[in-house]
C-alpha cells in the first residue's frame, strides 16, 4: 500500500530550476532515499510534500491527505527535519525540546530523553553556541520525539561524524522496525545503502531512475576477487576456472550465486590469501546515471 | 490529535521568551524619558508666576511711587511703611489692602521673579516721565523693547508672538511625537521583523509549522502580540505619567492623560500593522526590515520636519511655515494633540476622532491583508 504518492508534480522555479513531473509512490513501511546534487530539487519536493510550498500541478497525497489544503492535520501523521538548521531564539536545547513538545501536545519526555542519550547529545548547551553536529542532533531528537508514523527528513546526517552517523541508522532500523515509513534525503552513498530499501535519483528536476536495493545488493552474479600469492598461481586458477581473469596477483571471476560452491571447491587446491565479493554500490549505479 | 487553528500557546511563549530583552530595555528607556519630562515640564511651569500677581504687584508700586513714598522689601516686611502705606491705599478704596501687596510681594520673591518685575516698574516709571528730545512724543518701554530687537537684527514681532507661544502644547508635542514615540518604532519595527520574516529568513519557522500548528494560528497568534504588547507598554506609561503628574503638581488631569496615550496607541498600531504587513509579505528579512522600518523612519522624519511647520516654532522664528506640509506626509500628523488637549476644556475640538478612525482603519487592512498573504504564499522551510 503506498502511503506517500506524489503524481506528476511540476514546482517551477524558472531558469531551469524547480522539479518537473515527479511520479513516486512510498510504500507504508518503506524507507525511501532521495538523492540528488545539491540543487537538483530533492529540498524543493519535501517542500512540497509538507505543505511549506504551492504546486504549479501535480497532486501529493500522504496518507491520505493533501498537504495543500490539510497541512496542519498532516503534522499529526508526519515528522521533519528541515535541511537548513536554524532554531528560534531560544536560550538552550531543552527550552528549544520542551517547546516543541509543547506544540506537539507532549507531556511525556522519556522518548525524547532516550533519544537525546542515544545521540549523546547535552541538552542544556546554548543553542546559538551549538557546533553543526550538535546543532543536528537536536534537530534529531525534535523530530523523533513525536513518534509520527511517516518521517521526512532533509539530509538528516549533515554534519553528524561517522560514528552518530551509524547511532542514526540504529534509530531508522528501529523505525522500521515499528512499521514506520520514513522519507530521507541525502547525498552520502554509503548511508542511504545501508538503510533504504529503494533510492531515487533526481536530476536537474527529473527523477531519473528509481534503484531497488533489495536488487542491488542481490545481484544475480557475483563479481569475486581472489588474492593469490603470486601472479603464477593466479593463472594457474584462471586456466581450471571458466569466465576468470587476473590482473597482477588477483583474479576476478562473474559467477551467478548457485555457482559459488563450485568456485570454492575449485580453490581448494590453492593456497588463498584473500577473497572478497565486490558490490555493485549506490554510488556506482548513481555515477552511470548522471552520465559521470 | 488537536490541531492549533486559531492561536498556539507555545508559540505565545516562544515570542514573549525571544523578545524579553528588547521589551524590558524599551519599556525602561519610555518610562525613564516619562519621568523626566514630568519633572522638566513641572519645573517649567513653576517658573511662570501668575500675570495677576505681577500686575497687583506693579499697581501697588505705582501708587506708592506716584505719592513720592520710599520703598524696599526688607521694609515692607518689616513692617518699617505699615502706617505710610495703609493710609495711601486707603485713599485707593476697597480692594486695595496692604496685606494684598505683601502677598503679591512675596509670592514673586517665592517664585523669583520679583527682582524681574522691580525692574520692569523702574524703566517704566523711568520711562514714563520722558518724551524723545526731538519728536517730543511719550516714551514708551514697549516700543523701546521692539527697536532694541530690531538694533539685533531680530524681527520686532517676534517679542508679540513669543507672547502667544503655548510652551505646554510645544512640550506635548515633542513628548507625545518624538520622544515617546522614538522607542517604540525601535520596537515595532524589530519586532515586527522578528515576528514572521526573519523566522522564515533563518529557516525557524519550519519548527513551528512542521507541528499541527496551522498558518492562521501563526500570524493570528502573532499579531496579537503586536497588538497587546505595545498596549500594555503604553499602559504603563500612561500610569507612570498620571502618578508623577499627580506627585508633583496635585494635578493629574487623567482624562486628557489616557486620550493622548490612547491615540499615541493607536498611531503605534497603524505603524506595527505596517511593520506585520512587511514582516508577512517577504521572505528576507531585509527587505521585511526595508519595507517597516524604512515607512516608520520617513513617517517620523516628515513628522520632525513638520514640526518646524508648527505655529509655535514659526512664531519663536524657528520654523519655517512651509514644511507644515510633511505633517500631511506622515501617520504621526494625524495623532492630533492640541486637539485631543482640548479635552475638560470649554472648546473641546473633535479633529482628533475622525484622524484616528483612520489609522485605526489603516491598522486593521494591514494586519488583515498581512495574515491573507502569509497564509497563501509559498515559503522556503
Amino acid at each position: 500500500m503506498s502511503i506517500i504518492k506524489i503524481e506528476n508534480l511540476t514546482k517551477d522555479y524558472g531558469n531551469g530550476r524547480g522539479i518537473f513531473d515527479i511520479n513516486l509512490e512510498v510504500k507504508q513501511g518503506e524507507i525511501f532515499g532521495y538523492v540528488g546534487t545539491n540543487g537538483s530539487g530533492k529540498t524543493t519536493t519535501i517542500r512540497n510534500m509538507l505543505g511549506f510550498v504551492y504546486p504549479d500541478s501535480g497532486k501529493i497525497e500522504i496518507d491520505g491527505t493533501d498537504p495543500v489544503t490539510h497541512s496542519a492535520e498532516l503534522m499529526n501523521k508526519v515528522s521533519y527535519i528541515p535541511g537548513e538548521i536554524a532554531f528560534p531564539n531560544l536560550k538552550s536545547g531543552a527550552d528549544f525540546l520542551k517547546l516543541q513538545a509543547e506544540y506537539y501536545g507532549i507531556t511525556d519526555f522519556t522518548r525524547m530523553n532516550y533519544i537525546a542519550d542515544k545521540l549523546g547529545l547535552d541538552t542544556t548547551a546554548d543553542l546559538k553556541r551549538m557546533s553543526k553536529g550538535m546543532k543536528q542532533k537536536t534537530a534529531i531528537v525534535a523530530a523523533f520525539m513525536s513518534e509520527r508514523d511517516i518521517m521526512i527528513l532533509d539530509e538528516p546526517t549533515t554534519g553528524l561524524d561517522p560514528l552518530m552517523r551509524d547511532v542514526f541508522i540504529e534509530l531508522i532500523n528501529e523505525e522500521k522496525k515499528k512499521g514506520r515509513t520514513v522519507f530521507l534525503s541525502g547525498h552520502i552513498f554509503e548511508e542511504l545503502e545501508e538503510v533504504c530499501d529503494r533510492v531515487a535519483m533526481l536530476k536537474d528536476g527529473k527523477i531519473i531512475d528509481v534503484i531497488d536495493m533489495y536488487a542491488l545488493r542481490h545481484y544475480s552474479d557475483r563479481i569475486f576477487e581472489i588474492v593469490f600469492e603470486n601472479e603464477k598461481s593466479a593463472n594457474a586458477f584462471k586456466n581450471t576456472f571458466d569466465g576468470a581473469y587476473v590482473r597482477g596477483n588477483s583474479a576476478f571471476t562473474s559467477i551467478p550465486a548457485e555457482r559459488a560452491d563450485q568456485l570454492f571447491k575449485a580453490l581448494s587446491g590453492f593456497n588463498v590469501i584473500q577473497i572478497h565479493e565486490k558490490h555493485t554500490t549506490l554510488e556506482e549505479v548513481f555515477m552511470k546515471d548522471y552520465n559521470i | 490529535m488537536k490541531t492549533a487553528k486559531y492561536f498556539s500557546w507555545p508559540l505565545m511563549k516562544q515570542t514573549i521568551r525571544s523578545n524579553r530583552v528588547l521589551t524590558v530595555a524599551i519599556m525602561i528607556v519610555m518610562i525613564l524619558m516619562c519621568v523626566v519630562i514630568s519633572i522638566a515640564r513641572n519645573m517649567m511651569m513653576s517658573g511662570t508666576t501668575d500675570s495677576t500677581t505681577s500686575t497687583t504687584f506693579m499697581t501697588y508700586l505705582y501708587v506708592i511711587a506716584s505719592s513720592g513714598l520710599k520703598y524696599d522689601y526688607e521694609g515692607l516686611m518689616a513692617g518699617t511703611y505699615d502706617t505710610a502705606y495703609s493710609t495711601v491705599f486707603a485713599l485707593l478704596g476697597d480692594g486695595y489692602s496692604l496685606e494684598q501687596f505683601k502677598e503679591a510681594a512675596s509670592a514673586l520673591m517665592d517664585a523669583g521673579t520679583y527682582e524681574t518685575y522691580l525692574s520692569t516698574f523702574e524703566y517704566n516709571w523711568a520711562l514714563m516721565n520722558e518724551t524723545g528730545i526731538f519728536t517730543g512724543e511719550a516714551l514708551d518701554i514697549n516700543e523701546f523693547m521692539g527697536l532694541m530687537m530690531e538694533s539685533m537684527g531680530m524681527s520686532s514681532d517676534l517679542l508679540e508672538n513669543m507672547e502667544d507661544i503655548d510652551m505646554s502644547s510645544m512640550l506635548n508635542q515633542m513628548y507625545y511625537t518624538i520622544m515617546d514615540i522614538l522607542p517604540l518604532l525601535v520596537y515595532i519595527v524589530v519586532v515586527g521583523n522578528s515576528l514572521i520574516a526573519s523566522q522564515v529568513d533563518r529557516g525557524s519557522m519550519a519548527y513551528v509549522l512542521s507541528t499541527p500548528t496551522k498558518r492562521s494560528a501563526v500570524v493570528i497568534t502573532q499579531a496579537i502580540y503586536m497588538i497587546v504588547v505595545p498596549f500594555l507598554m503604553i499602559a504603563i506609561t500612561c500610569c507612570v505619567k498620571i502618578a508623577m503628574s499627580a506627585g508633583l503638581s496635585g494635578d493629574p488631569d487623567a482624562a486628557v492623560t489616557i486620550m493622548l496615550y490612547f491615540g499615541m496607541y493607536i498611531l503605534i498600531e497603524a505603524m506595527a500593522g505596517l511593520c506585520y504587513l512587511g514582516s508577512c509579505l517577504f521572505n528576507r528579512s531585509g527587505k521585511s526590515m526595508a519595507f517597516g522600518g524604512g515607512l516608520t523612519v520617513w513617517f517620523f522624519l516628515a513628522s520632525l520636519l513638520g514640526m518646524f511647520g508648527s505655529d509655535n516654532l514659526v512664531q519663536m522664528g524657528m520654523g519655517v511655515e512651509i514644511l507644515g506640509v510633511f505633517n500631511n506626509l506622515t501617520l504621526i500628523g494625524l495623532f492630533d494633540i492640541d486637539s485631543i488637549a482640548t479635552i475638560g476644556t470649554d472648546a473641546v475640538s473633535y479633529a482628533f476622532v475622525w484622524k484616528l478612525v483612520v489609522l485605526f482603519v489603516i491598522a486593521v487592512a494591514a494586519y488583515v491583508g498581512g495574515a491573507i498573504r502569509f497564509t497563501k504564499k509559498d515559503l522556503p522551510l
